[in-house]
């Protein structure tokens, strides 16, 4: 027996489980490469390429197919719906497949899904689509850029024009890995000679501070400085938010909502040995994530605590120097790598991760010895979960911000750093929507 | 060891009954040695003696699990659950096809010293055990195939990067 390619078989696959059944794009595309690691390295591309940008561009391409269909998307069968979004994406974005091919791929896939029926209409729907596709040009931010008006429209209050249409560009342009170099582990140097000894394009990031952008390889686990523990898989973005923490050799750190861990190692890196971290998070599950990264890292001073952040601990109480509160939230700011999160999202939804981050928070606050310092991240761009919770914690909680001038690197400027907080936007920084802000507890 | 040249469709030899092997010779440990040497050459992940000419019972498997399985004289006792997805075959060069095969299965046999062992496959490794276990009886999976049989589409891998 051979093994048969069979993409389009798996795209399909990965595309139902997303857009139909509302799972975790990334997560679903790596279990099919885990499953399918037979494929080539090509196959393997192809099938990361077509699933993500149609996923990406739904909103394009379901204005494209309404165009050309007669039954209207939401009434079309799931199966079918997804062929065509896949085929769309494409016809209209891979400009090195021929049209015929799109479209003959989708037919046999719809007949290989018991869609015999149908084959007519799918061809139909898709040649008539390829015939005219230099048409299909949006103004409309909602359709040029595939983002939900609703969302459009909060982040249009909140900030400028320029700022807001720069970042939903950045959300469609491809995001290299980031990986952070385990300083004490190895010298910068070696780790970048012995990515390239492995075929790796390596470049070191703007922001500094040990971060490397990755690209050419096939899996993270094959690299001898990923086995090693050199490096850690990590947005700049993440990054930052221990370099605003700035902790010093020795200190007692307190990371409430921890997992997969990327943060609380970089504090044991830039702890230098001297000093704790303890990691919390709500299952072993999580937890588990961390002590592998910790099993391949080798760093023997942080611990791992199954624990409900939203719950008082008494043994902690202003017992930490820092405390690292990288909380829940909406992710908005992570779409460029998790396009899904844009459609799942809802004002509901934040409503909720706001409150949750307030009751946390009140938590957290009382782990921090007086003149000790909590640091409040999210991965998300949205003024409820950031601004607003920086403005309500100074008005609650017996803390004040702190200058975090200087602490960043060259790259970032923002006005706001002097008064302790920052938010990141892709396309202004080429990272993922981070925001960061520092406070220190009164004494 | 030696790579030994694959039998293709149209051949009388992949539509007859195979013989038990009664006891394991010198010559069938080469024939396995040789059989294992041919599938990897050709990318495979199975192969049956008569692909090779070989009228016998033989198996040999390999999915990428790590292990390298041998099958002689196996008998399928058990299948449940069904999966559906393409498959090829070294005998039906450049083709695949959609067939549906048991999701699990568990297979009985001898191994290279004649011992009797079971073996239990999910998925990828159900599909080869039934795969391979069909040619020993003179069976090909063109026969399963759902819809048309299909051409191996290169093209679909080459665009893959823009």
């Amino acid at each position: 027996m051979i093994r048969a390619t069979q993409s389009r078989e798996i795209i399909l696959d990965i595309l139902l489980e997303v857009l139909e059944r509302g799972a975790q794009s990334h997560r679903v595309l790596r279990q099919a490469l885990d499953k399918y690691q037979y494929l080539e390295k090509q196959d393997r591309a192809l099938i990361t390429r077509v699933a993500e940008g149609t996923i990406e561009y739904r909103l394009t391409i379901d204005a494209v197919l309404k165009q050309c269909s007669s039954v209207p998307v939401k009434k079309m069968k799931p199966v079918i719906r997804t062929i065509l979004r896949m085929s769309v994406y494409q016809l209209l974005w891979m400009d090195r497949i021929p049209d015929s091919a799109v479209c003959n791929e989708a037919v046999k896939l719809a007949a290989s899904r018991r869609f015999q029926n149908l084959k007519g209409y799918v061809n139909g729907v898709l040649r008539s689509i390829a015939r005219q596709k230099e048409q299909f040009v949006f103004a409309d931010w909602e359709r040029r850029y595939s983002m939900p008006q609703w969302l459009i429209d909060r982040w249009r209050d909140s900030y400028d024009d320029a700022t807001v249409e720069a970042m939903l560009e950045a959300f469609l342009r491809p995001v290299p890995t980031t990986v952070r170099c385990n300083r004490t582990l190895a010298e910068e140097e070696t780790i970048i000679e012995s990515l390239c000894a492995q075929g790796v394009r390596v470049e070191k990031s703007c922001f500094g501070g040990g971060l490397l952008t990755l690209e050419h390889y096939d899996y993270l686990e094959s690299l001898e400085a990923f086995a090693n523990g050199w490096i850690q898989v990590q947005d700049a973005g993440g990054a930052l938010v221990a370099l605003a923490a700035a902790p010093q050799p020795g200190e007692r750190v307190l990371d409430v909502c921890g997992a997969p861990g990327g943060k609380s190692l970089q504090i044991a890196d830039l702890l230098d040995g001297r000093g704790e971290v303890t990691v919390r998070d709500l299952t072993e599950e999580k937890l588990a994530l961390v002590e592998d990264n910790l099993a391949r890292t080798g760093f023997t001073n942080v611990h791992t605590q199954v624990w409900d952040a939203r719950i008082f601990d008494e043994s902690w109480q202003e017992g930490a120097d820092l405390v690292i509160a990288d909380l829940p939230c909406s992710g908005l700011g992570v779409i460029g790598r998790k396009p899904e999160i844009k459609y799942q999202a809802s004002p509901e939804r934040i409503k909720e991760l706001a409150a949750l981050q307030r009751e946390i928070l009140t938590v957290a606050a009382r782990y921090v010895r007086p003149g000790g310092r909590l640091v409040y991240s999210t991965c998300t761009i949205s003024t409820e979960e950031n601004e607003e919770q920086r403005a309500w914690f100074l008005k609650t909680q017996p803390f004040r911000s702190v200058d975090i001038r200087g602490r960043l690197g060259e790259m970032i400027r923002e006005d706001s750093l002097k008064d302790g907080y920052v938010q990141l936007f892709p396309g202004r920084y080429p990272c993922d929507g981070f925001f960061i802000s520092v406070f220190e507890r009164d004494k | 060891m030696a790579i030994r040249q694959i039998r293709t469709i149209g051949d009388e030899i992949l539509t007859k009954e195979c013989k038990p092997v009664r006891e394991m010779t010198s010559r069938i440990r080469e024939l396995i040695d040789d059989m294992f040497d041919t599938m990897y050459e050709a990318n495979g992940v199975g192969l049956a003696g008569p692909q090779v000419g070989v009228l016998r019972q033989i198996v040999t498997i390999d999915i990428d699990d790590g292990n390298q399985y041998v099958l002689i004289n196996p008998e399928i006792i058990e299948e449940s659950g069904s999966q559906t997805a393409l498959e090829g075959c070294l005998s039906v060069p450049g083709k695949n096809g959609m067939v549906t095969r048991p999701n699990h299965v568990i297979v009985r046999a001898y191994d290279e010293n004649m011992e009797q062992f079971e073996l239990e496959g999910e998925e990828l490794l159900a599909r080869a055990i039934c795969h391979e276990c069909a040619h020993l009886h003179g069976h090909l999976y063109v026969e399963l195939v759902e819809g048309e049989l299909r051409d191996v589409n290169a093209e679909a891998t080459e665009e893959a990067e823009e």
